[in-house]
């Protein structure tokens, strides 16, 4: 916020004659262009280039009118003429917020308005707003994912459903769920609407928040920019996982090996193809064919044959490869991951005069994966302008045209190339003898895919969308306090993509099939709103009304095919008819509607008592005839304290409100459009029958698709919020706290049916309940020592608690995430906890002796009076001891929760500050209190989870008679309950962390010869992201993203958040 | 002035908002989108249709179940828990499956939740069809007679499908409003109903070959009566069935001369076809669903040609099984008393002797073993395409394996692991005749019996149904020599043999005779569990079994338990209302 400072000086006025000059109160340099008008006549004039004017033949009474777009119009009497300082129309922007269709003083706000610092956020080098945001305000909690172009979990105050939670982003007037593609340079404000008071006002779509955005706007004399930085990605490679080597995976095997015949009381039988039959496993030369050395005619080179672009399984029945061991073994990682660079450019021109505005930036954005071949780059084009036709009419457009081409991975599941990283052994090399991929071929070395491979064979593999984002507006001042403005924004866009599936040789699991395959779609959702804006102060009191009606109408469609049995793998020749085999294709198309009618009064009385109200009532094409509306009301309230003259006294208090707000708020994300009819449909794969026994065609066939529920209604949140704004001394000490309590009631909701309804989607009903509350804290500390010399230091802190309070009847819980547990599952979303907690058996030790297990034995005998009763299922020494809950037997009921990925607290601490031309920025993110589900642990601490790589925790931390303070179970030949086959506590991990998110340090050249050039600023800075993070948390990073509300933090191939070093220039003309 | 600017606005602004406001009616009415609504259905081209996705849901894929879980073979619950075979591949792979197998099957264990949904679904949809018949109208008569049996029919085999694994099951049929249905009644009154309907109603020739037939009706009548001990009331329908049923295509029940028949897609629905589930490959669906999906884990693994993944191996108990004596007949007791050579421990490349004593030739159409010519695909070479030997001995799955060349036609590459259009049978006439026998044996007639039995050992002597050696074995796809591959020697039982002479030796031959003509086929646990002999039988196999292969050990059948599977965990607290679930687990759970 710019200063509200006025300087005048006393010029004598000259009988009939004024001079002065206009300067910016910002910057103190002079304004050319200014119209100086004589108030109710039609002498006026301009100032020169120096900011200075000359007037004659005055009234010494006449007023002066100082008129220039961009900034705030003043009047001054012509006796007071001389240096007069004007106002950017932009610090007044920055007084007055945008909130829910209408705009509002800061200081009047009553509803929990969170005002984002757009420069502080801008610091961070990532094209999506949404990762810019981390930290950075009070209450919202956003977790981010290293993969480039990867959407971050963006939470508003926790968790309003089970459902999705994503907030609505109201861009320029126009409603979207989706920010990904809004270049951050384009922002110029941004607010978040937290609670009922301040959202309510979007109704039906409001109960996780809304998020107000809008972009900039041109103001007096052109002006171009260009801002840009460049930088590199520095990945953690060189065995991140901490895998054994290949000689130390071989010894593991003989541990397990002989681990599992001592149990039996058998000598172990070592007969490896790959390791031999001694009593040390011997390294091969050679892992295909199995286990030779070199010399052996088995890997005569002459032998080879494999050709990669096999199309018949004859060829590949006929394939002969030979693949060296790699005895210094494999880095996955350091294969996957390489250093990348990043950069951004951004150009803008922006101007305005009396008769509009205009603003035009493009912005490239270029970030390559560090992953191989996967890349996020984004052109962005925006175009911002009004025109003005005579004082009372007004039109305009703000429109962003995006082109996005950005590949990416899937992550957090077992099968993407990282987690593949683990997975596939060190042993393995990434080519073969001739160059081909090499792999788990011949199926004695585990079952996992060669990451490489996956990736070089996507490079063709492309995709592009694009989205024309934006609205058009016309504005009309019927009266001076009367104002109706009609908007008709949306989107349109599109997205194709295709992508090849090579045959693969090289794994245990090939793919012996070629198939190419198209997608695309397109889609057009529009919002038009009409909106009447009446505002007058009559003496002390101030009001604002504001009335209208809005549609929301969203349809597209959504098309794929495939076809197999491709000639050539040339990827200018795949197309979708040139395969010569099946062709399979589907499409689907949605289309849904909203009709709203909106009102909204603020009122205060000598901006000391503060009242506002808001309602709508949406009708939504999802919900039944007799369900279509709801109405979401909202009261809020605020009292300044400090304008009381009771406080008068307390000089130090410079400004202290309190605020108040109830209301409901609505959710109908979470409802399909089809929920309220019963349906049925056709699927190839499910309903389709050979019922003519041709075996190779399909007849048509139906099913019941859904079970409808017409019944079904908008998911109600009952929001209150109490808060305090307060200001010590000229902004020491700046504060804004919060506490609020969200009731969601009917939460929307399917439920699974049971099993006699048939595989028909259930309806879904409103049934849950569930509770958040929490505190939202912020402060800031500005200190201008001088005007060499500042520092501000803000902070936030977000923390909340939630808890289901009901599911549907007879439900007390729903599972999720079984992963490698075959139906046991990791999370329980239970009544009474918070959603996404971790579920299982509580490890409190190992069995260290036979003894222990008879022991225990006895008392289960005892505790159930079953002779036969056995303490734990699959006990056997060196394996997990599991909690029983006092009851003297470990059960089904015996498990426990085990930990939370909901994080007590989160925070943000910006350091920022200037010493002459340097300015620096620390920016500091930290979670704290939460767990995470480390499931690498499975793969890779537990021998008999599959073949693959295995970490040193199996090798040397694992449990031996001699090592019983270990790590790891005994490591064995085949799961157990007792170790691997069942959640439990070993895989829950602290997941605090505290990392430097961000470090910037720019210098600003103030030099005249710059000035000369025409370049008003000139900045350059080098940056460091993510340089440290302090954590506990042993897998690659403690931020896994990702995940729906109802079963997230599980780790397990997740893309680490990645070190960026960047130099950046900020020029501007 | 002033005055009429406001009113002129206002009244600008009302009568847009109120014309706007009845817009929105129209406004907030969308369609239904690629979804059709029961009324659009109520004709005969839409019963049909339903009729068709009632028949889709036989393959138990895309179903609200499992792929293998809730494959319509059952060769989880019918096959690997009985003996059968192992599940194969390695200990860390689809552990519940090795519970199945050792008798620890634990309700929460999700493979049962799977294939309760999957029934279910099939149920639902049949159901879907009565109801939709019921209110359609312009359909003769006749058809929708027809429309209906065929549904009912359908809904009787997915119940006797729940009945036969869980036993105790909820009954919801057409009319049934509360899905939370209890599963305190047999229902096997509603199943025969539901087959005697179908068996009267329909007529003997279908209008699509994969459609079912009086006859089908009157098979499956049968064998539910068998499974309900009503022997008599059996061999009525049987005899009926055997002497007068054609297939749908109104081919006269017969065995073909050559075993494999059955497992040929090209010879599919053949005049042995009773009842099978058709399938297909490379049908543009994009997957395999419906082509064998519920087998996709059941190929050879290591640098075999299917690539995965190693699942279903046949037991070394089994293999035995097929051991003959001088008259080519069963050693029903003492089978195991010479093993059949195997080749554990021994590589692919070393040498290997094979069993030179008698066998049945059933046994190479069966098992996948070293040395013997596993269809055209050249002879197994044992420990290369066997995942763990120790861990679930050495031998590979056959009745699910496509031939190589065809398997252009009908095998499907798509998925990871291949797909197939080889028809699932639920009953072949194979299975009628060994039925009609065990009716028969217990009402007595041992004779007519015996001739039922030595009908399916004949064909097993015929000379299509050996397997014979390749002419070269370098290329296999040359063809077959006339020399057998192995030691055969099958002869049906003599006239006036010992063993038909007394009830109690005839049954067990009849037992023993369905082991050997329908293993891998997913029968035998609920044939043993129905015969009473499951305790004794299971955990002998166990005891025998772990001597050699790793995977049962530890394994045990409880009597009064285990013959059924538990009710799964997630069902009963799903059907639960006010903390009290509609369902009652079964015994010993």
């Amino acid at each position: 916020m710019l200063c509200l400072l006025f300087s005048f000086l006393f010029s004598q006025a000259q009988n009939q004659t004024v001079t002065g000059k206009v300067i910016n109160d910002a910057d103190k340099k002079p304004i050319p262009g200014v119209t100086v008008t004589v108030k109710g006549t039609k002498t006026a004039t301009v100032t020169n280039e120096d900011g200075s004017f000359t007037l004659k033949g005055l009234d010494p009474g006449a007023t002066l009118q100082f008129t220039s777009v961009g900034f705030q119009t003043q009047e001054v009497s012509a006796s007071r003429a001389g240096i007069i300082s004007l106002k950017s129309s932009e610090a007044i922007m920055s007084e007055l917020v945008v909130v829910g269709y209408a705009t509002q003083k800061k200081r009047d706000l009553t509803g929990a308005v969170s005002v984002v610092d757009v420069t502080k956020m801008n610091k961070q080098p990532s094209p999506s707003i949404s990762d810019q945001l981390q930290g950075q305000v009070a209450g919202v909690t956003i977790t981010t994912s290293g993969s480039p172009g990867e959407p971050a979990k963006f939470r508003i105050r926790g968790f309003g459903s089970f459902g999705t939670s994503d907030p609505l982003f109201v861009v320029d007037g126009t409603q979207t769920t989706n920010i990904n593609d809004i270049n951050p340079n384009d922002i110029a404000t941004m607010q978040i609407l937290k609670d009922a008071g301040a959202a309510s006002i979007y109704g039906s779509r409001a109960s996780n928040g809304v998020v107000i955005i809008t972009t900039k706007r041109g103001r007096g004399k052109t002006r171009i920019a260009y801002d840009a930085y460049y930088g590199t990605q520095r990945p953690k490679v060189n065995n991140p996982y901490h895998l054994l080597n290949p000689q130390d995976q071989a010894n593991l095997k003989w541990m397990a090996l002989r681990n599992t015949a001592e149990a039996n009381g058998q000598q172990p039988v070592y007969a490896d193809p790959i390791y031999g039959s001694g009593a040390q496993p011997v390294i091969p030369d050679y892992i295909l064919p199995f286990g030779k050395m070199e010399g052996d005619p088995a890997v005569d080179p002459a032998k080879y044959y494999v050709n990669p672009n096999y199309t018949d399984a004859d060829d590949y029945n006929s394939f002969y490869q030979i693949i060296r061991a790699n005895k210094a073994g494999t880095d996955w990682m350091g294969e996957l991951f390489s250093p990348a660079p990043i950069q951004s450019h951004n150009l803008s021109a922006s101007g305005g005069g009396d008769q509009g505005s205009y603003l035009f930036s493009v912005n490239y954005f270029n970030q390559q994966g560090a992953l191989m071949n996967t890349y996020n780059k984004r052109y962005t084009v925006r175009s911002n302008s009004e025109y003005k036709f005579n004082n009372k009419v007004r039109i305009g457009e703000n429109l962003a045209y995006s082109i996005t081409d950005n590949p990416r991975i899937t992550i957090l599941d077992e099968g993407n190339p990282i987690s593949m990283a683990y997975r596939q052994q060190p042993i393995i090399p990434v080519y073969d003898i001739k160059g081909n991929y090499a792999g788990t071929v011949g199926g004695k070395l585990g079952q996992a895919t060669n990451p490489i491979a996956n990736r070089q064979r996507s490079v063709n593999n492309k995709g592009m969308s694009n989205r024309l984002f934006g609205n058009v507006y016309g504005e009309v001042d019927i009266l001076k306090s009367l104002t109706f403005r009609s908007s008709f924004g949306g989107e349109y866009y599109s997205f194709a993509s295709r992508w090849f599936n090579w045959p693969t040789y090289e794994n245990a699991e090939n793919s012996q099939s070629n198939s190419y395959s198209e997608n695309s779609g397109t889609g057009f959702n529009w919002v038009w709103s009409n909106m009447l804006t009446y505002s007058k102060s009559f003496g002390d009191h101030t009001i604002k009304v504001v009335a209208g009606l809005e549609a929301v109408n969203e349809g597209g469609t959504y098309l794929e095919a495939n076809t197999t049995n491709y000639f050539s793998f040339d990827p200018d020749y795949t197309t979708l008819t040139t395969g010569a085999g099946a062709a399979t294709h589907g499409s689907a198309r949605y289309s849904r509607s909203l009709y709203s009618q909106i009102g909204r009064v603020d009122y205060n009385y000598k901006g000391r008592y503060l009242l506002g109200a808001t309602v709508r009532r949406d009708g939504s094409s999802a919900f039944g005839p007799d369900n279509k509306y709801g109405v979401f009301p909202a009261f809020s309230a605020g009292w300044r304290l400090s304008d009381e003259a009771f406080m008068k006294s307390w000089k130090w208090l410079t400004d202290l409100k309190v605020r108040g707000s109830y209301g409901t708020m609505g959710n109908q994300a979470n409802l399909a459009a089809d929920n309220q009819f019963t349906t049925y449909n056709s699927d190839r794969s499910s309903s389709f029958y050979d019922i003519n026994g041709t075996s190779n065609s399909l007849v048509l066939g139906f099913r019941q698709g859904r079970y409808g529920n017409a019944a079904a209604k908008w998911e109600s949140q009952k929001y209150t919020n109490v808060g305090f704004d307060a200001t010590i001394g000229n902004r020491l000490l700046e504060i804004v706290a919060d506490y609020y309590v969200r009731r969601v009631s009917d939460m929307l909701y399917a439920p699974e049916l049971p099993g006699t309804a048939g595989a028909a989607s259930p309806p879904t009903v409103n049934i849950g309940k569930m509770r958040t509350s929490g505190f939202d804290l912020s402060l800031g500390s500005h200190f201008d020592v001088n005007k060499d010399f500042g520092f501000d230091i803000t902070a936030t802190f977000t923390t909340f608690k939630n808890k289901i309070e009901s599911i549907a009847d007879g439900i007390d819980y729903f599972s999720e995430e079984s992963r490698r547990f075959n139906g046991n599952n990791i999370i329980r979303n239970e009544v009474g906890h918070s959603v996404s907690q971790f579920y299982g058996y509580k490890v409190v030790g190992f069995w260290n002796n036979q003894a222990e297990i008879d022991a225990a034995n006895e008392l289960a005998r005892k505790a159930t009076g079953d002779p036969d009763a056995v303490y734990q299922t699959e006990a056997a020494v060196g394996r997990f001891r599991y909690d029983d809950k006092g009851a003297g037997i470990v059960t089904a009921d015996s498990r426990q929760f085990l930990g939370n990925p909901t994080p007590k607290f989160n925070y943000g601490l910006n350091l920022g500050g200037f010493w002459k031309d340097l300015d620096f920025n620390f920016f500091f993110y930290g979670v704290q209190g939460n767990q995470l589900w480390n499931q690498v642990k499975w793969w890779t601490d537990f021998y008999p989870s599959f073949a693959g790589g295995k970490s040193y925790t199996a090798l040397y931390d694992s449990w031996t008679p001699s090592h019983m303070n270990a790590k790891a179970p005994i490591q064995e030949n085949a799961g157990s309950f007792s170790t691997n086959t069942v959640p439990n506590s070993y895989y829950v991990e602290s997941g605090s962390y505290l990392r430097l998110r961000n470090v910037q340090i720019g210098w600003t050249f103030n030099n005249p010869a710059i000035a000369r050039l025409g370049i008003s600023r000139f900045r350059l800075y080098g940056q460091a992201a993510n340089l440290f993070t302090v954590t506990k948390y042993t897998g690659l990073d403690p931020e896994i993203g990702g995940g729906s509300n109802t079963a997230f933090g599980i780790d397990e191939g997740a893309y680490p958040v990645i070190k960026q070093f960047l130099l950046g220039v900020n020029l501007s003309f | 002035m002033k005055h009429a600017k406001y009113l002129i606005t206002c009244s600008l602004l009302v009568a847009a908002s109120v014309g706007l406001d009845s817009c929105s009616k129209s406004f907030l009415e969308k369609p239904l989108l690629g979804n059709l609504t029961e009324p659009v259905l109520a004709n005969e081209k839409g019963v049909t249709a339903l009729l068709v996705g009632a028949y889709a849901a036989l393959d138990g894929q895309n179903v609200g179940g499992g792929t293998w879980e809730s494959a319509p073979t059952n060769w989880i619950y019918g096959s690997v828990a009985a003996g059968d075979a192992h599940k194969g591949s390695d200990a860390g792979d689809q552990p519940p499956i090795n519970l199945i197998a050792t008798g620890k099957s634990d309700p929460s264990n999700g493979f049962f939740n799977a294939k309760w949904r999957a029934d279910y679904e099939g149920i639902a949809r049949c159901n879907s069809v009565l109801r939709v018949a019921g209110i359609a109208e312009g359909i003769a008569e006749e058809t929708k007679t027809t429309l209906i049996a065929e549904a009912r029919f359908l809904r009787a085999h997915y119940y006797f499908d729940l009945k036969k694994m869980f036993n105790m099951v909820p009954w919801v049929d057409e009319t049934t409003t509360d899905l939370k249905a209890p599963n305190n009644v047999d229902i096997w009154p509603n199943i025969e109903a539901d087959f005697k309907f179908a068996y009267e109603n329909l007529s003997g020739t279908a209008p699509a070959v994969g459609r079912v037939n009086k006859w089908a009706a009157g098979a499956y009548l049968g064998k539910a009566l068998v499974y309900e001990k009503k022997y008599s009331e059996a061999v009525t329908v049987f005899t009926d069935v055997i002497n007068n049923g054609t297939n749908s295509k109104g081919d006269k029940y017969d065995l073909p001369a050559r075993f494999e028949d059955n497992f040929d897609p090209a010879e599919k629905n053949n005049e042995e076809t009773v009842f099978a589930i058709q399938m297909v490959a490379k049908a543009g669906t994009g997957d395999i669903s419906s082509g064998n999906a519920g087998e996709m884990l059941n190929f050879p693994y290591g640098n075999s040609p299917f690539g995965c993944c190693g699942f279903y191996q046949p037991t070394l108990d089994l293999v035995n099984s097929y051991r003959t004596d001088a008259n080519g007949l069963p050693m029903v007791d003492t089978y195991n008393s010479v093993m059949v050579n195997n080749d554990i421990g021994i590589k692919s490349n070393e040498p290997f002797t094979l069993y030179s004593g008698n066998l049945d030739p059933r046994l190479d159409w069966t098992v996948g073993r070293r040395g013997i010519p596993y269809k055209d695909w050249g002879n197994h070479p044992g420990y290369d395409w066997i995942r763990d030997q120790a861990f679930s001995g050495p031998y590979a799955p056959k009745k699910n394996v496509y031939w190589q060349a065809t398997q252009d036609t009908y095998s499907d590459r798509i998925s990871w692991a291949p797909g197939s259009a080889i028809n699932i049978h639920v009953i072949r006439f194979a299975d009628v005749l060994l039925l009609a026998a065990e009716a028969e044996a217990q009402g007595g007639s041992l004779t007519t019996a015996m001739a039922y039995v030595n009908r399916v050992r004949n064909r097993a002597a015929s000379p299509q149904s050996a397997v014979y050696k390749y002419i070269n074995d370098a290329t296999p796809l040359a063809g077959f020599s006339t020399t057998p591959a192995a030691n055969y020697n099958v002869k049906p039982y003599p006239a006036g043999s010992p063993i038909f002479a007394a009830k109690e030796t005839a049954l067990k031959a009849i037992y023993f005779e369905r082991k050997l003509e329908l293993a891998m086929e997913g029968h035998r646990y609920f044939d043993l569990s129905r015969w009473g002999i499951a305790p004794t039988e299971i955990n002998k196999f166990f005891a025998y079994e772990g001597t050699y292969v790793s995977d049962i050990r530890g394994g045990s059948f409880t009597a009064n338990k285990n013959e059924y599977f538990p009710i799964p965990q997630n069902q009963i607290d799903l059907s639960s209302t006010g903390g009290t679930s509609t369902l009652t687990q079964n015994p010993g759970y």
